[in-house]
């Protein structure tokens, strides 16, 4: 589903990603883990081209991303959830997530809103469609947030450290709605310092650190059996 | 000295005459200037080279030469060009939008640059265009954010306006000088005159901060 050759990126010459390769399959969950600084933010920005790479290749379906191929419709199938939820503070939570569905899709506004509608529900907030965003708490803009990626039916979802802004107390119940989606199939990549969740979610476990994959394995290797010293530090001090 | 208030309530009619054509002025080149602001100020933002110098070069040219010397040119130098004349009407709103086009698009430039990158990355992510993305999500929050500097720059052309009168127009400011020119009531004339322009431009600053409030 994702396939990432030899991406490098540099930000003026500091070297953020020395070269990492990737394959994430169909319905895998894969989170990604590391000390902030190792460049598992920008791997996830670059994987839907918010970040250009400076070389090396990603390929997105069986579609690589060039210059020639519309990066739009590519990102139409890549939902993105931000650290900062990113809503739409001029709209309704229902006008952010029928906006892309008709811009994009070019859904009627009947169709958008009734999808828009299904996910309010399936997120827990069908009360909230006609609220603002800033009417709402950080666990329910996050979850809105998450409805208004999957409103465009993407086949993969970036979460960008989701939990990362929120009081603990809204933690769960974004974790939960992330849950539910890795249950239903979808292929899905996590920034995030959530070690429980990569624990009970992940299908695979990467650990990142001075630009590149240290060590990768399911969530019990590295949890329990971390070969990489460097690996052993980091958990060693998170958990 | 005597202060002679008949002067000014016989040609009160004229006055307001011309404190309603300071308003059309004010108004067309306001609203053409916030037209040529708004491309101009995101061709300031735009990543084609080709497009932010010509951008840069008309806010540069226009608000480093004062507004009469534009004037000027456009009533007396361009007809030498274009070979016909052109109307005093004409002639002052080009000069006074395309003035006025530069500073909104600056102010434009300002408030589409003081939103969150994060709103351009997420309608991006969504697929969408940069276009759609700046139409749809960006630029209605920086329009809203810029409502007190276009209120300014509104009234700041209300005022400037006045150097229309330089080359005939009959707007508020030469309905003074014309007045005065049959009359001799300097004194009376330009004090309604000033009063006329400073309820125009408070009215302005009230509407303006029901506006603000409203969109808050």
């Amino acid at each position: 589903m994702i396939i990432i050759k030899d991406l490098h990126k540099s930000f003026g010459d500091k070297e953020i990603l020395k070269g990492i390769n990737l394959h994430v399959k169909k319905s895998e969950v894969v989170v990604v883990i590391g000390p902030s600084g190792s460049g598992k933010s920008t791997m996830l920005r670059c994987v839907n081209y918010l970040e250009v790479p400076s070389s090396g290749s990603i390929t997105i379906d069986g579609q690589t991303i060039t210059r020639e191929v519309n990066i739009n419709t590519i990102r139409a199938e890549v939902g993105m959830v931000f650290q900062h939820f990113n809503l739409f503070p001029h709209m309704t939570v229902l006008e952010n997530i029928m906006l892309a569905p008709i811009k994009v899709r070019k859904l009627s506004e009947a169709e958008a809103r009734k999808i828009a509608l299904q996910l309010l529900e399936r997120v827990g907030l069908a009360d909230k469609a006609q609220a603002r965003p800033a009417q709402l708490s950080g666990g329910q803009q996050q979850r809105v947030a998450i409805a208004r990626a999957l409103a465009m039916r993407p086949k993969i979802m970036l979460f960008d450290e989701p939990t990362s802004a929120l009081d603990p107390e809204m933690v769960n119940e974004v974790l939960d709605a992330m849950k539910t989606l890795a249950e239903s199939g979808m292929t899905m990549m996590v920034v995030t310092h959530e070690m429980g969740f990569a624990r009970q979610v992940a299908n695979r476990v990467l650990f990142m650190d001075g630009g590149r994959i240290i060590e990768e394995g399911t969530p019990e290797q590295v949890f329990a059996h971390a070969k990489e010293p460097r690996t052993q530090e980091f958990l060693s001090k998170i958990l | 000295m005597t202060f002679d208030f008949s002067l000014i309530t016989d040609h009160l009619p004229l006055l307001l005459v011309g404190a309603l054509v300071t308003i059309e002025i004010t108004a067309v080149s306001v609203a053409i200037g916030t037209m040529i602001g708004l491309f101009v100020g995101i061709a300031e933002l735009s990543g084609y080279r080709c497009l932010r110098l010509p951008a840069k070069i008309y806010v540069d040219f226009i608000r480093g030469t004062p507004l009469l010397v534009q004037i000027f040119i456009i009533y007396f130098a361009l007809p030498i060009v274009l070979g016909t004349r052109i109307e005093p009407f004409v002639a002052a709103v080009a000069a006074c939008s395309i003035n006025s086009g530069a500073y909104v698009a600056e102010i434009f430039r300002a408030g589409i640059q003081s939103i969150d990158k994060g709103q351009m990355e997420a309608g991006r992510s969504l697929g969408m265009s940069w276009g759609q993305t700046m139409f749809n999500i960006v630029i209605p929050q920086a329009f809203r954010r810029t409502i007190p500097q276009l209120g300014n720059e509104f009234i700041a052309m209300l005022k400037d306006s006045s150097l229309v009168s330089v080359i005939g127009f009959e707007e508020l400011t030469r309905k003074g000088q014309l007045i005065i020119a049959s009359t001799y009531g300097s004194l009376e004339i330009w004090s309604a005159v000033a009063i006329i322009y400073l309820v125009m431009t408070l009215s302005i600053t009230r509407f303006v901060a029901y506006l603000e409030k409203r969109f808050h």
